[in-house]
């Protein structure tokens, strides 16, 4: 028991000694006294100067600030690596500081921001593109860790939308006319408060619609939602849809075709493209009731009609939601065509798919063609009778209800004119 | 006050109730099925599950109107006054005359318009039934093909579905349209009868209305009260003659048309005189 508290003592003692090292050195380093000397000037709040375009800058640090900062206990001229004379400020003009480079420091992470959109925007003299401290803050930064932190997984959506939900900004850069951050806000991925701006973007390296390596590119959407939906991922990579996605088809779906962009919803929200009452209003005929795309892939909009038509569009129409909808029979993100043996829709299948809802039905239940209009000039008989009953029909209503309705006004015209005598 | 004159027995007239509230829920439910957007249909859409309702709704009404068929079939074979509508509503060659007739008075060929004398139901009246009746069995027919889907679809090819889906739909705009063009006009918008005629609440028409349009009937009604003409016992109608039936004839052996008859009417007799047991 002695020996243990006396080592435990003696450890107390050497803790200290370390920390009396420490905090000298803190106190006595090179850095302090160095920033206190540019703090002299640049403590004043009123500081400023004035750039090329005539624009009015503060050049006012706060001491305090700084001192929390992750970079607290650098120098002034660790990052300021241009400011070599205490002349730099003469005739209040800045002579010779250029912009701050923090890859000096931040290698790995330079170069991710090197081959990034926002970096290449600077290139090209946009104004105001993204540089380090638009993210990460000047004199304030702190690790992301950090609540406080400008790149807090909580502040992320700030930093972006500062200049991404400025509708000036939107309108400038021609970023279209959504709004990210107020779709974002009210989206399931909002509202987690785990996924954020950089969780699909990227964040030193994000890269545009059209840059092939970017995680927003057509062709990576699938992979780069799959980082949290793997088995979505997965079962849609092999779908039609998404194999015609990865061969580079404009046309072909991807996961944000149907679920929506920045403001995807649950799928119970009656809002969301994906909720059962609107993927067969809205969300398939988008494509497959448009003549385009249908004309192209050989395809026709008639199984949009004809759904529109049959029990089932009818009842799902008047919102019935027990009524099969496309996804019921077609599968939802393993879509695949009827060829395919793996397909619901494949005739092999069909009396199971069909059965899903209708228990016991029989092999001769999914026989026959689905999706048809019936028509007088139909490919098979029993279109083609279902279609002359249909004119036949039409031709006796027209007939029967017309004589009704003349036989009855004669009768009435008759009795009324025969009264006035 | 005019005398007024019994046309339709509270039997009679709970039977057409029922029919007109479930026809007119068909209709509702039925096309609400077909146009799930107009505007009449919202309060079925609205409400949670409404559609589901209004299937179920519909094939409520659907067996209600097929039950009150089957009733009607027995109320006319096992009543006297059942048989006696049969017997009044099979249509003849005076029909086709009355409605010559009509059609010449209506284009002014008649001048002045001939009074009419119709039977107890006159041509519309059997046009209509004989109308109701048809569309009654197809569209319970092919209601029940749709209904049962599985069923038939285990011994029929899809397309005689779809044929049934077809037939169901047109045959219902042309049963609603003759109700509102035909029913409505005989029993409300015509001059004769307008504002209505209440024998679907009274039970009773006015002699006007008689002598409008069942003259016959109504002539036929006041020689039978001169006591002219004297009502006979039931005879079975077999071809053009008139046969009654003897207990003799019952117990003969072998199948024919006036033995069943027979049959049916003994039956209703001792129906009619059972003391309970």
């Amino acid at each position: 028991m002695r020996r243990r508290d006396r080592g435990s003592k003696t450890w107390v003692v050497l803790l200290g000694v370390v920390l009396l090292f420490f905090f000298v050195a803190l106190n006595t380093g090179a850095a302090w006294s160095d920033n206190s000397f540019c703090l002299n000037c640049h403590q004043d709040e009123s500081l400023k100067k004035e750039d090329p375009r005539g624009r009015s800058i503060s050049l006012f640090v706060s001491e305090a600030g700084f001192k929390n900062s992750v970079h607290g206990e650098l120098s002034c001229s660790d990052c300021h690596t241009k400011v070599k004379d205490d002349a730099h400020a003469e005739g209040g003009k800045k002579a010779a500081d250029k912009k701050v480079d923090c890859g000096v420091c931040h290698e790995k992470a330079a170069m991710e921001y090197r081959k990034g959109l926002h970096s290449k925007m600077i290139m090209k003299g946009t104004e105001r593109a993204a540089y380090c401290n638009d993210c990460h803050g000047k004199h304030n930064i702190f690790p992301s860790k950090n609540l406080k932190s400008m790149t807090h997984i909580s502040n992320i959506d700030k930093t972006c939308n500062r200049c991404h939900s400025d509708i000036e900004f939107v309108k400038q850069h021609a970023l279209g006319a959504a709004i990210p951050g107020e779709e974002f806000k009210r989206s399931v991925h909002g509202k987690t408060g785990e996924v954020t701006c950089t969780s699909c973007h990227g964040s030193h390296s994000l890269g545009s619609l059209i840059d092939p390596k970017s995680s927003i590119f057509r062709s990576n959407i699938p992979q780069t939602c799959g980082a949290c939906h793997p088995e979505i991922t997965e079962q849609f990579i092999v779908s039609i849809h998404g194999v015609l996605a990865a061969r580079g088809r404009t046309d072909s779906p991807t996961c944000t075709t149907c679920h929506g962009i920045h403001g995807i919803k649950a799928k119970v929200d009656p809002d969301s493209p994906v909720n059962e009452r609107r993927i067969a209003l809205t969300t398939c005929p988008q494509c497959h009731a448009a003549e385009r795309i249908s004309k192209e892939y050989k395809l026709t909009t008639t199984p949009v009609k004809s759904y529109y038509d049959s029990f089932h569009g009818l009842s799902y129409r008047g919102g019935d939601t027990y009524s099969a909808n496309c996804a019921s029979c077609h599968g939802v993100h393993d879509i695949l065509p009827s060829s395919d043996p793996k397909s619901m829709i494949h005739k092999d299948n069909l009396q199971k798919t069909c059965g899903n809802c209708h228990p016991g039905a029989s092999a001769n239940f999914a026989k026959g063609k689905m999706h048809t209009v019936a028509s007088i000039a139909g490919d098979e008989m029993g279109d083609m009778i279902v279609g002359w009953v249909k004119v036949i029909y039409i031709i006796l209503i027209v007939t029967v209800i017309g004589g009704l309705t003349f036989f009855n006004f004669t009768d009435w015209l008759r009795k009324t004119i025969d009264r006035r005598h | 006050m005019t005398k007024k004159y019994f046309r339709m027995t509270l039997n009679e007239r709970v039977q057409h109730l029922n029919l007109a509230i479930n026809f007119t829920i068909l209709v509702i439910t039925g096309f609400a099925l077909s146009f799930p957007e107009a505007f009449w249909v919202s309060p079925i859409t609205e409400v949670p599950a409404g559609m589901t309702m209004r299937g179920f709704l519909h094939r409520l009404c659907g067996v209600a109107t097929v039950f009150l068929g089957g009733y009607h079939i027995l109320y006319c074979t096992f009543t006297k006054r059942g048989r006696g509508i049969i017997k009044d509503m099979i249509p003849g060659l005076q029909d086709a005359k009355d409605l010559l007739e009509t059609l010449k008075n209506n284009f002014f060929i008649n001048r002045p318009a001939k009074e009419l004398k119709m039977p107890r139901f006159n041509f519309r009246e059997k046009l209509e039934y004989f109308g109701l009746i048809w569309g009654t069995i197809v569209m319970a027919v092919t209601g029940f093909i749709l209904w049962f889907e599985v069923e038939w679809l285990r011994y029929f090819p899809q397309w005689t579905f779809n044929l049934a889906r077809t037939i169901h739909f047109y045959e219902a705009i042309l049963a609603t349209l003759t109700i509102i063009v035909w029913h409505f006009y005989s029993v409300i918008f015509n001059p004769d009868i307008y504002p209505m005629n209440w024998a679907w609440i009274t039970g009773y028409l006015t002699e006007h209305e008689m002598k409008e349009e069942h003259g016959l009937e109504l002539e036929r009604i006041k020689a039978q009260e001169r006591g002219e003409v004297k009502e006979l016992r039931e005879p079975a109608a077999v071809g053009r003659e008139k046969a009654y039936v003897s207990p003799r004839e019952v117990r003969k052996k072998g199948f024919s048309l006036r033995r069943l008859f027979g049959s049916v009417q003994d039956f209703n007799e001792s129906l009619k005189n059972w003391k309970g047991i």
